[in-house]
């Protein structure tokens, strides 16, 4: 009986204890603890750097499955050669044959920047994964500017695209570089300032302590920033309806369409990783990370919860990639620069005067649900004000129309 | 396009006496229409299409006639077919001397006239003078000669017609190219070498981009790229290429460059035999093989005077919308592929093309090349259980997938964005253009040859001829999703009201007389008019085989829709004109 409840104590916050029960091992071994401390890092980066990897692969089963679910397809089973059940093996004989694949250099290629691209893009997803909370302990490393940490990253697949677009020599590519710098380079911003407004709300840059702070999720008190850092992300990381600089129908790859064999396979891994990290960061940052129930009592049950949330974000990233038909760039550009830079600006100041006012107003302090509350007040302020000023425009912009419209009708009956 | 009466035939033919003394005669028999002087075809042409309200130049089509052919010294001809807003064609024949020919080009009139008069002079050599860009189009610069002319013949192969017997000598079939000699298989011009060449096209592309087009801001010159989209690319819907001059993402001038599935269609019609060019037809749009036959078979029908039975009438009917319904629903998929909704809603499309071309094979025996329809009439019965898939699909499964794709499409914001207002085209421009089928009826013109020249038995059902008024690529979707909706109103009537009977007037023939003459026949089909001009000199073989290919004939406008946009919006624009490149290329 006591052993099953040491199991289960030991089951509870089960990597935690596989971590302490090594470190013991390595100094029972007589290790002195500077080494046993490297070697567990070295563990732990080794962990975090396959996390990902592992998600992807089953992601990209996942991504197939539901969208040939949704086309009336049957996606990727068993009936030709087996794959495993359900298919589930597909993603390893892609890779196989990714990895046996020859390795084509176009003529006049930029040599360095052209290898280097894919194994940046992989690095930078992997590298933001360090700072990610999984659970109440289980952390790569709680830095103190955690989520600049992961901003700072994330902007690097901007240099990461340029590099590949550019380096080549293809007119298909350079384009698709070109688009890569104004619509990401576009889009951080709105995403920053989104990000900037949790800061503000949790005080803290520290990623455990902004999910500390998330008693009530951030969602339900920030909705108009969750959206915000939704779109702008769904930019940032290239997904459907913002999906301009691979652009299959018109770029045909955008920025790595002269890449082939596993080089290829670097971009495509880096496209879903990238992904899975956003989803992650959601999750995170608007859906309380690792809270949730019972999560004091067993805190490995704050991983479950945390990758529940990001497999939803994912659920949603795949039915968006699925369905959305693709903005142009002057659209898409115009949507940042008109739309979501002066919303995420405008609410940026006035969640910043709002929270301030709350601890101006009351010394004394006050609960999370009127704080929470007052939040969300703002929050559907704004959203009335933003629907307010576009339903004018969009009327503005019919009235215009009909009367052009009703110009040319008479333009061409003169004619005849 | 404008109302104007339209005068009798006689009436006209006086009239243009009247006007162009000694310019103008009736054309003898067996031929219809009239033959024009050289020297007065643009004025002609000016004066039937300003005072006439011949607006619509469909088909230009060139005929080479080295010898005496139906009482007619020899000569080259330019043969015209001229429309009014409604009923049938106006023949226009121009002769040419055989040494020299040469023609004055249409350009001017008709812009139309431009890629067809490119297509004569490539295939038959005939030069037509004023043409503002008088370069081969289907085939390359290397090529030696030009195919049709009777006078051509092909290097492995130096028959006049198909030596059926001539490749079996003793029972032991003889390939035709075991009789050419090693290396001597390709043949250039006399004078031309492949190593100095560097294509026409390119060279078009690739000059000082001062000369190609304005800068759209002095102050601020840009430096332009050329782009080529294709032939392998995702979004030209087969091997098409388009040459592209860009200014940052915008496109300054754009010229489609075609024939890389050229096989010189006509040249294998002219030696197949009249039946056996039937399932050559199929070939041509291969996403809608059964109306291919239709008009080659009407054609073909005119000249012999072969009167089809009411259920082969009906069962044509129905076939052509079937074929309809599935190209639009196809076509619109594709559209969506190109906006990058890949494969949800072409998936759709393809799932309910499925059941169309099980009874296609219910049918006809085959479901994409059918092969159905025979000279009065069609090759087989449609059996009750064809019939009853039929009726499953007319009144029960096709409406429910039309309401399905306007609710998920016609109202999306995303969907609006990126087709309202893309690739305007005015309607006189397509008319002038000589565009037809959906993208003449997205501009608002309401030309449906169904309506306008009724052929088989479409006077006889009620439908719509449906237009939008804009212009745009988002007009042209709605032009297909409302003839969707038509076709099945003409689908239910006519499974209504199939009639029993015969479905093949006399006994089924492998070899035909048909009598000498010409004759044009034309259909709606779902790209546009395609028209097929048979001349016949009472042989086995057809003397002339032409193809009024709907695709190609649209794809001329293209460089016009796509002035000024964006290179997303090239993509949009062509899957948005429909074309197929089995029937461009030809």
């Amino acid at each position: 009986m006591e052993s099953l409840s040491r199991f289960l104590a030991f089951l509870a916050d089960a990597i935690v204890n596989i971590g302490d029960w090594i470190r013991g091992l390595l100094l029972g071994a007589g290790l002195v603890d500077p080494w046993v401390s490297l070697i567990m890092k070295a563990i732990g980066a080794l962990v975090v750097a396959f996390f990902p990897l592992m998600v992807v692969v089953f992601l990209i089963w996942a991504y197939r499955k539901v969208a040939a679910r949704m086309q009336g397809r049957l996606g990727p089973n068993s009936s030709g050669t087996w794959a495993g059940p359900y298919g589930i093996l597909q993603t390893f004989a892609d890779a196989i044959k990714m990895l046996t694949k020859e390795d084509i250099r176009p003529q006049g290629i930029d040599l360095i920047p052209y290898n280097l691209a894919p194994i940046l893009v992989v690095f930078a997803s992997i590298a933001t994964w360090a700072v990610m909370p999984f659970g109440p302990r289980l952390i790569g490393s709680d830095l103190n500017i955690g989520i600049f940490y992961i901003l700072a990253f994330s902007s690097a697949a901007l240099v990461v695209f340029l590099m590949a677009g550019w380096s080549s020599n293809n007119k298909y590519a350079t384009v698709g570089a070109f688009r890569s710098v104004a619509q990401l380079i576009g889009y951080e911003i709105p995403q920053l300032l989104a990000v900037l407004t949790v800061v503000m709300v949790t005080g803290s840059l520290r990623m455990q302590e902004i999910v500390g702070q998330q008693e009530i999720p951030l969602l339900f008190q920030l909705p108009v920033t969750a959206f915000i850092f939704f779109l702008a992300s769904m930019a940032e990381v290239n997904a459907r309806p913002f999906e301009l600089l691979e652009a299959e129908s018109e770029l045909v790859c955008g920025y790595f369409i002269e890449y082939s064999g596993m080089k290829f396979g670097m971009f495509y891994l880096g496209e879903f990783m990238n992904s899975t990290a956003v989803a992650a960061l959601f999750a995170t940052l608007f859906l309380g990370g690792w809270r949730g129930p019972w999560v004091e009592q067993a805190p490995i049950l704050g991983t479950v919860w945390f990758l529940l949330k990001m497999g939803l974000m994912l659920l949603l990233w795949m039915f968006i990639q699925i369905t959305f038909p693709r903005l142009r760039i002057d659209q898409m550009l115009a949507f940042n620069w008109k739309f979501l830079v002066p919303l995420a600006l405008a609410n940026l100041c006035v969640i910043g005067l709002v929270n301030k006012g709350i601890t101006e107003w009351f010394p004394g302090g006050v609960s999370t649900w009127t704080r929470a509350g007052i939040l969300l007040m703002t929050n559907v302020g704004i959203f009335l004000a933003t629907w307010g000023i576009l339903a004018a425009l969009e009327r503005r912009e019919q009235r215009r129309r009909e009367t052009w419209r009703a110009a040319q009708v008479g333009e061409v009956e003169v004619s005849a | 396009m404008t109302t104007e009466v339209a005068p009798e035939p006689a009436d006209l033919l006086t009239r243009l006496q009247e006007r162009f003394p000694g310019a103008v005669e009736p054309a003898p028999e067996p031929y219809e229409g009239l033959i024009v002087a050289r020297d007065r075809l643009v004025e002609v042409a000016t004066f039937l299409r300003d005072e006439m309200g011949y607006g619509y130049l469909s088909n230009v089509v060139g005929v080479d006639y080295p010898e005496e052919v139906n009482g007619l010294p020899p000569r080259f001809e330019v043969v015209y077919h001229l429309f009014q807003p409604t009923g049938g064609p106006l023949t226009l024949h121009v002769h040419a001397d055989r040494e020299n020919p040469v023609v004055p080009s249409l350009v001017s009139v008709f812009p139309a006239a431009e890629f067809q008069e490119r297509e004569a002079w490539d295939l038959l050599g005939i030069r037509f003078e004023g043409h503002p860009d008088l370069r081969r189009i289907l085939l390359w610069e290397g090529f030696d000669g030009h195919p049709l002319r009777k006078d051509w013949h092909e290097v492995y192969y130096e028959e006049e017609k198909k030596p059926f017997s001539s490749r079996w000598p003793e029972g032991h079939p003889v390939m035709a190219e075991s009789r050419a000699p090693l290396g001597r298989n390709l043949r250039y011009p006399p004078g031309w070498s492949p190593e100095d060449w560097r294509p026409t096209a390119d060279a078009w592309g690739y000059r000082p981009h001062d000369e190609v087009a304005e800068q759209r801001n002095p102050a601020m010159p840009v430096d332009r790229v050329v782009l080529n989209m294709g032939p392998h690319h995702p979004s030209t819907h087969g091997v098409l290429r388009l040459l592209a001059t860009l200014e940052g993402e915008r496109i300054q001038k754009l010229e489609p460059i075609l024939g890389f599935l050229h096989r010189c269609h006509e040249k294998i019609g002219e030696r197949n035999t009249w039946l056996g060019n039937i399932p050559y037809t199929d070939r041509l749009d291969y996403v809608c093989s059964m109306t291919n036959n239709w008009p080659y078979v009407l054609a073909v029908e005119k000249l012999m005077g072969v009167e089809v039975p009411e259920r082969a009438e009906y069962i044509r009917v129905i076939m052509g919308e079937f074929t309809r319904f599935l190209n639009h629903a196809v076509s619109v998929g594709f559209m969506c592929n190109d906006l990058g909704i890949y494969f949800t809603v072409m998936l759709y499309a393809l799932e309910e093309r499925e059941f169309i071309l099980d009874l296609f094979e219910m049918t006809a025996g085959s479901r994409m090349m059918c092969n159905y329809m025979r000279f009065g009439g069609v090759a087989h019965d449609m059996t009750d259980e064809a019939v009853g898939l039929a009726r499953e699909l007319a009144f029960e499964r096709l409406p429910r997938f039309v309401d399905k794709v306007d609710a998920y499409l016609t109202e999306n914001e995303l969907f609006r964005a990126r087709t309202v207002g893309v690739g305007v085209l005015p309607p006189d421009q397509a008319v002038a253009y000589g565009c037809s089928g959906p993208l003449l009826r997205g501009s608002g013109v309401p030309y449906d040859i169904r309506r306008a020249d009724p052929y088989s038995i479409y006077d006889e059902f009620d439908f719509d001829v449906i237009t939008a008024p804009d212009g745009d690529a988002y007009s042209r979707y709605l032009v297909r999703l409302g003839e969707m909706r038509e076709s099945l109103r003409i689908l239910q009537q006519a499974l209504n009201r199939l009639p029993d009977g015969p479905v093949m007037a006399g006994k089924k023939k492998a070899t035909l007389k048909v009598p000498a003459g010409e004759s044009y026949g034309r259909i709606e089909a779902p790209k546009g008019e395609l028209g097929f001009y048979v001349v016949s000199d009472g042989g086995p073989n057809p003397y002339r085989y032409h193809i009024r290919a709907p695709s190609f004939i649209n794809l001329g406008v293209m460089g016009e829709l796509c002035r000024g946009h964006l290179i997303a919006d090239v993509v949009i624009i062509l899957a948005s004109v429909d074309i197929t490149l089995g029937e461009v290329d030809r």
